[in-house]
């Protein structure tokens, strides 16, 4: 398989009246054709910034990115805007946390879904239709006729999700990011909309990367996982061997935040003590030092470095977990 | 908010017409002149009496309020009275004149229309930036500056100065065949190079003040999470601007044009009078400079009317701009 | 707001309207040629064209610097007591309806409503009409009268803008927390608005008293244009209508108090627009 993504030290800054904001601090990730990553973090840890990053959607003045971003064999971080424009919707395309907020409240389902399939693919109007028709069954629309004409606020939230899922699939994105895409609906909506993403990934053969803070979302849907914490990835692997051997603290940490049916009544929910360090104050050492049970003097003063082992498992951490000293 | 919500409203607009109207017929009843010295000069006492009757000024205030009201109601809007008393139906002027005003202001929210919204786009689009600043900073200057400054300056050096068009006067659009009997100047011509400078004058500080409303909105609708969605379709940003992001901006910017229409009456009233345009503004300045209180019942309730009409337009219509503004309201 | 944390547009602006106000006090004493004395010897002379008559004069031979500078007066004082009579009447109806509610609200609001309804100038005009006439048409009202009567007006005007505003900011601000509290220990009624709801509302009236100056600057000039104003004084506004006629011969009469009164407005609309954007940046913190 090649890859499709690579993203090459990737730095995001912002200008804030406090000072330089650094939200995405040196990531190093690759995907291939066809492969599916969870980024999984608190919110605060860079991860939406990083996916909408590497598809060049920051676009406000005060946002600046350093590093390289290659998609699809073309480096889109030295790129004139109009060639990265055109890799959105047709190379890659985005869903959003919140379809009330993301689907545009005064246009009709119908001219939202084909407007891309007619600027972008050059349908004719009854073509884009029939697509969109087509699509509103993909996603398992029921009478897809009559959610063409509705507005957004007609429709249930998971009907909403659906139908933004619809609008970044039109046309045929070769990559989808999903940035939180359960977290603003209903316990029972969520499950089936990650199914949903799930199925759609396999049947249309996509790259997917899976934007989340609940590390129980990733679990069943990606190939790999990508921890992120203060803007770095901490930890990286494939999903059954990370899940299965645990290096880094903060991700013992977010796993045991999960709440989870087996664990008794009784017991309270573990979160994890303190907060994200200030962005724009970077310390010398591990930024999860503050936070960390198993914290040593080394933490504090010595930035850990990202360390390969067996089976492509990485992770940032000089007293890894379940490895002897 | 209840469902009986639009009948209130209805009862408050109604409200509106009764007061300003009732408003004015108190006012009039209670000038330091009374009407009848006004306009009644038979020296006859038993004449005198008649034509006071008539009049209905020997009714109390409420009476003959009511008594104005229930003509009006009737299609009746009242007269002008001269000395006689001869009278001569409000109605006649209003049908000659209210046309030519609303030409007027149809052009100018037309013109103001036109250029505030692209140039209100442009603006909030480049928020911060030198474009912004220009547009922003001119167009203030210029909502400071009264229309009627502006239309004394244009009728002098365009109009009298340059002689591009001429300074003042009306021709109407469509020639009738006394127009042409009389050789008034008539048809689409002529009454656009008279229009030309009223217009302008009226709606360059329109202009400057609906570029700001829209700006804001704009500002607020290009964070939405929408327009990023739209973006990254692969859209250019010209069609999100104006696909995307100005229906759902234009909420204030529309409503406050609508309800601007009464406002626009008192602007025209100023305009027309130096551009000796026959319309109801100058109409009603005709009126009160001659005494003709009845008549201005009469404007005032029009314009009254005016007031209720377009509220009750923006109320209907909000909905199929934004289908968000519906459930707002509940 | 610090003189010196304002921008150089709103300083200019502060600059001329301390000017303005200035002559508004010392005019008088500024010694000048009266707006009555007109010069023969010197009819329509040009802007900048004389030492004796720096903005020149208009086609009678009246000096424009002294008629503009003496014309502060009038214009401003007009305004500014509208404004501030109506502010008061306005915003005390205001607070007290919004404080209230209920019927008295309902009332209070529908009255703003129907003075909303008509057009300022429509509404001034009618008012002066009306108010200023004698029986006989040919007899001038006298001018302390129609001074008195154009207030008046002015005032009927301001009252619904301003209570409109003090209205809106009184019903926020009586749902907060600090007024729920006083209101539950026993606070009298009065003592709440005073104390609680007064100084808050303030700032919002303040800001749009600015801008109704300015309205209310225009309303004049229009008034005097239409022939209602201040016929034989020397506001801005009737210098305006007096030089209407004859602009061929000295266009840059017009010029002088058209500048003079644009000036003065964009310079309330700016302080207005100033204060009410800190007032939202401030609103926006809580």
């Amino acid at each position: 398989m090649s890859s499709l993504l690579s993203l090459k030290n990737l730095h995001i800054t912002f200008d804030t009246p406090r000072g330089q904001l650094a939200a995405v601090r040196g990531v190093d990730l690759e995907l291939l054709a066809g492969e599916s990553l969870g980024v999984v973090g608190e919110s605060g840890s860079g991860k939406t910034v990083l996916s909408r990053a590497s598809m060049g959607l920051l676009t406000m003045s005060t946002a600046h990115r350093t590093g390289t971003v290659i998609f699809d064999g073309q480096d889109l971080s030295t790129a004139p805007r109009d060639t990265v424009r055109s890799t959105w919707g047709t190379g890659m395309a985005m869903i959003f946390q919140d379809p009330m907020t993301a689907l545009n409240p005064v246009r009709r389902i119908g001219s939202q879904l084909t407007e891309g399939l007619r600027v972008r693919l050059g349908m004719s109007k009854k073509e884009a239709r029939g697509r969109a028709i087509e699509l509103l069954k993909l996603v398992r629309i029921p009478d897809p006729e009559k959610a063409l004409r509705k507005f957004p606020n007609q429709l249930s939230g998971g009907m909403r999700q659906r139908v933004m899922i619809s609008i970044a699939l039109a046309c045929n994105p070769k990559l989808l990011f999903a940035d939180e895409p359960t977290t603003a609906l209903d316990v029972t909506v969520q499950a089936q909309i990650l199914q949903l993403l799930s199925d759609l990934r396999k049947e249309l053969n996509m790259s997917m990367v899976l934007v989340t803070h609940d590390l129980g979302v990733v679990a069943g849907h990606t190939d790999k996982i990508a921890v992120m914490y203060a803007g770095e990835v901490v930890e990286y692997g494939e999903t059954k061997e990370l899940f299965a051997n645990v290096r880094m603290p903060y991700t013992e940490a977010l796993l045991n935040s999960i709440p989870r049916l087996d664990q008794k009544s009784s017991g309270r929910m573990t979160v994890i003590e303190g907060r994200l360090p200030d962005p724009t104050k970077p310390e010398p050492g591990c930024a999860f030092a503050s936070r960390c049970p198993y914290v040593q003097d080394k933490c504090r003063t010595e930035h850990p470095e990202l360390q390969q082992s067996e089976n492509g498992h990485q992770f940032r951490c000089h007293f890894p977990l379940g490895v002897a000293k | 908010m209840k469902s009986t919500a639009p009948l209130q409203r209805l009862v408050q607009l109604l409200l509106v017409v009764v007061g300003s109207t009732f408003f004015v017929s108190i006012l009039i009843r209670l000038l330091p002149v009374g009407l009848e010295d006004i306009y009644v000069v038979n020296p006859d006492p038993v004449g005198r009496a008649k034509e006071i009757s008539d009049l209905g000024l020997d009714l109390n205030p409420f009476a003959f309020y009511f008594r104005w009201l229930s003509g009006f109601f009737r299609g009746d809007f009242g007269s002008y009275v001269y000395p006689g008393p001869t009278l001569e139906p409000v109605s006649e002027h209003i049908t000659r004149t209210l046309p030519v005003t609303l030409q007027l202001i149809v052009y100018v929210q037309i013109v103001a229309l036109a250029f505030a919204i692209p140039l209100g786009l442009v603006s909030a689009y480049k928020v911060g930036t030198r474009v912004d600043r220009v547009i922003s900073n001119g167009l203030f200057i210029f909502s400071s500056v009264p229309s009627f400054v502006i239309a004394l300056l244009l009728a002098f050096y365009i109009g009298v100065q340059l002689g591009w068009v001429p300074p003042l006067g009306y021709a109407p659009p469509f020639c009738s065949a006394e127009d042409i009997d009389s050789a008034t100047a008539c048809g689409f011509g002529e009454h656009f190079k008279l229009m030309v400078l009223p217009v302008v004058s009226l709606s360059i500080p329109l202009i400057a003040s609906y570029t700001r409303l829209l700006r804001t909105d704009v500002i607020a609708t290009l964070r939405e999470d929408f327009v990023t969605m739209a973006a990254s379709k692969g859209l250019s940003n010209r069609r999100i601007l104006w696909t995307h992001v100005f229906r759902p901006s234009s909420i204030t910017l529309f409503t406050s044009a609508a309800l601007n229409m009464g406002a626009l009456v008192g602007g025209a009233l100023v305009i027309e009078t130096i551009f000796s345009i026959p319309g109801i503004g100058f109409e009603i300045a005709l009126a009160i400079g001659s005494r003709q209180y009845f008549a201005l019942q009469a404007y005032i309730a029009i314009i009254a009317f005016g007031y209720v009409f377009f509220n009750v337009l923006v109320d209907l219509t909000v909905g199929l701009i934004d289908p968000r503004a519906k459930e707002r309201r509940k | 707001m610090k003189f010196k944390q304002m921008g150089i547009f709103s300083k200019a602006c502060v600059v001329w309207l301390g000017l303005v106000m200035f002559f508004v006090v010392f005019g008088q004493f500024i010694p000048l040629p009266k707006p009555t004395d007109f010069d023969i010897e010197a009819m329509g002379v040009g802007l900048f064209d004389s030492w004796k008559h720096p903005l020149g004069t208009d086609s009678n031979g009246y000096d424009l610097l002294s008629n503009a500078i003496l014309g502060a007066r009038p214009s401003m004082l007009i305004s500014l007591v509208s404004v501030f009579i109506g502010g008061i009447i306005g915003s005390t109806l205001g607070i007290i309806a919004a404080y209230k509610r209920g019927k008295l609200d309902y009332i209070v609001n529908t009255v703003f409503n129907i003075v909303l309804s008509i057009p300022n100038l429509v509404l001034g005009l009618a008012l002066v009409a009306v108010l200023a006439t004698n029986p006989d048409p040919n007899i001038e009202v006298p001018t302390s009268r129609r001074v008195f009567v154009i207030v008046l007006s002015l005032t009927i005007v301001i009252v619904p803008i301003l209570g409109r505003i003090a209205r809106g900011a009184t019903l926020s601000w009586s749902n907060r927390e600090f007024v729920v509290a006083a209101r539950s220990m026993g606070m009298k009624d009065s003592k709440i608005i005073i104390k609680h709801i007064v100084p808050n509302v303030l700032p919002a009236i303040y800001a749009v008293g600015f801008l109704a100056i300015g309205v209310v600057i225009v309303v004049e000039g229009s008034l005097s244009l239409l022939g209602v104003g201040i016929v034989d004084g020397v506001s801005w506004g009737s210098m305006i209508a007096r030089v209407r006629g004859d602009l061929e011969f000295a266009p840059h009469s017009m010029l002088v108090p058209v500048t003079i009164l644009a000036l003065t407005v964009i310079a309330c609309n700016q302080l207005g627009d100033v204060l009410r954007s800190r007032l939202d940046s401030r609103e926006g913190r809580l």
